[in-house]
């Protein structure tokens, strides 16, 4: 990334959180696109809990940034340009249309990144992140299940199965910008916001993700063949499926005039 | 099923249902303002349950510092809905003491809400409510 870019502005510790929000907050609206959609009022509702968590945890590190940091909301969610989200492109695709197995898929890979980046930042030295990492782990935990339990099931047989497989190899590229890094990478572990680096989580995650689908007879790409998407979100580079997204969460908010100074009625009549 | 482990983090066990020490904080030993504070905390009660916040364990700290009151609390969810709603009662609640012209409150994750952490007068009303608790 240039050395001009507006990033080198941020300290290490906003660079961290918002990679971290922008993740959570960007896949819970991808996740609330099922409501009414589901295939079972069971599965709504689940997503419908695991939308909400995410958008808890995303309004719990934006508020860390704003009180830290000098935000205001409307700056870092409303009123923010699209190439200035950090969250990782995997998050922000958009589902083929009815592909629950796409669904499931996406909340399995990033649910074990989310799992292991927690862990990272257990020992964050920057006490606030800290402070806030073991409610957040102890809310997370079950959506692993909830995609495992899919998978599971999903895997059985037929068209599922292909379906889980199409979905795998069309994500996986995607899921490795998880890991991508950015310039601030190495002042991130100097400073010991995050305990062990990006490359480290990386490794563990494949191991873990590329036994468990393969023991469902899934096949994974190697990631030394894959070829990388050209956005990988973190440097802000996405994909159009963004743009859309973007629009689409902050249209309410335009709509209503919010980002416009209130005027009183008769005023410049 | 991973819980947060000794390893991963060195912050909480509250998956093994201990209470850290000092919690919870009910405002025994208050006095002046801060106990006028606490009392109007008490009559303050959750948006899903007919307990007082007090009592569920989710107030972790009141300052009184001259005219200004600050209340450190903690939210049983993340995704809590009513969080803007609840910070609202509590700040109103604080107004009322009687000196007190200025109140913010601070939400906190740390420790992290646990049941373990509803007092027993609390329990029993949970209890009356139908949770077992």
């Amino acid at each position: 990334m240039p050395g001009d870019s507006p990033d080198s502005d941020l300290s290490p510790e906003e660079a961290q959180l918002l990679r971290l929000a922008d993740d959570e907050f960007v896949l819970a609206e991808r996740y609330t696109e099922w409501q009414i959609y589901a295939p079972t009022v069971e599965s709504d509702l689940a997503l419908a809990n695991i939308a909400q968590d995410e958008f808890g945890h995303a309004r719990l590190w934006y508020d860390l940034i704003q009180e830290e940091f000098g935000y205001e909301e409307s700056e870092l969610v409303w009123e923010r340009a699209p190439d200035d989200f950090r969250h990782s492109t995997l998050v922000e695709l958009e589902t083929p249309e009815g592909d629950w197995a796409d669904t499931v898929v996406r909340g399995y890979l990033y649910d074990v990144a989310e799992r292991l980046r927690l862990d990272a930042l257990a020992d964050s030295s920057y006490e606030p992140i800290a402070d806030r990492v073991p409610k957040v782990q102890g809310e997370e935990s079950y959506h692993r299940e909830h995609a495992q339990s899919w998978l599971d099931r999903l895997t059985g047989s037929g068209e599922s199965h292909d379906r889980v497989q199409a979905a795998v190899n069309r994500l996986f590229p995607y899921a490795l910008t998880l890991f991508s890094d950015t310039e601030h990478e190495a002042e991130i572990l100097d400073a010991g916001v995050r305990t062990r680096p990006l490359s480290d989580l990386r490794s563990d995650w494949l191991d873990e993700v590329v036994s468990y689908l393969e023991s469902l007879d899934i096949a994974v790409p190697h990631p030394a063949d894959t070829e990388r998407p050209d956005a990988v979100g973190r440097d802000g580079t996405h994909t159009a499926d963004w743009d859309a997204l973007h629009e689409e969460f902050t249209a309410t908010y335009h709509e209503l005039g919010f980002d416009e100074p209130a005027t009183l009625r008769g005023e410049n009549a | 099923m991973s819980a947060p482990t000794g390893d991963a983090c060195a912050h909480t066990d509250y998956e093994d249902g201990e209470v850290p020490e000092g919690f919870p904080n009910t405002g025994a030993g208050a006095t002046g303002a801060e106990a006028e504070v606490w009392a109007a905390l008490a009559e303050v009660e959750d948006p899903e349950m007919p307990v007082s916040i007090v009592d569920l364990g989710l107030i972790y700290d009141v300052r009184v510092d001259g005219d200004h009151a600050t209340v450190e609390m903690t939210l049983t969810y993340t995704g809590c809905p009513a969080k803007d709603m609840l910070t609202n009662d509590v700040r109103c609640a604080a107004l009322t003491a009687s000196g007190v012209r200025d109140a913010d409150v601070e939400i906190q994750y740390s420790p992290p809400w646990s049941v373990e952490m509803v007092t027993e007068a609390g329990r029993e009303q949970l209890r009356e409510f139908g949770l077992s608790v």
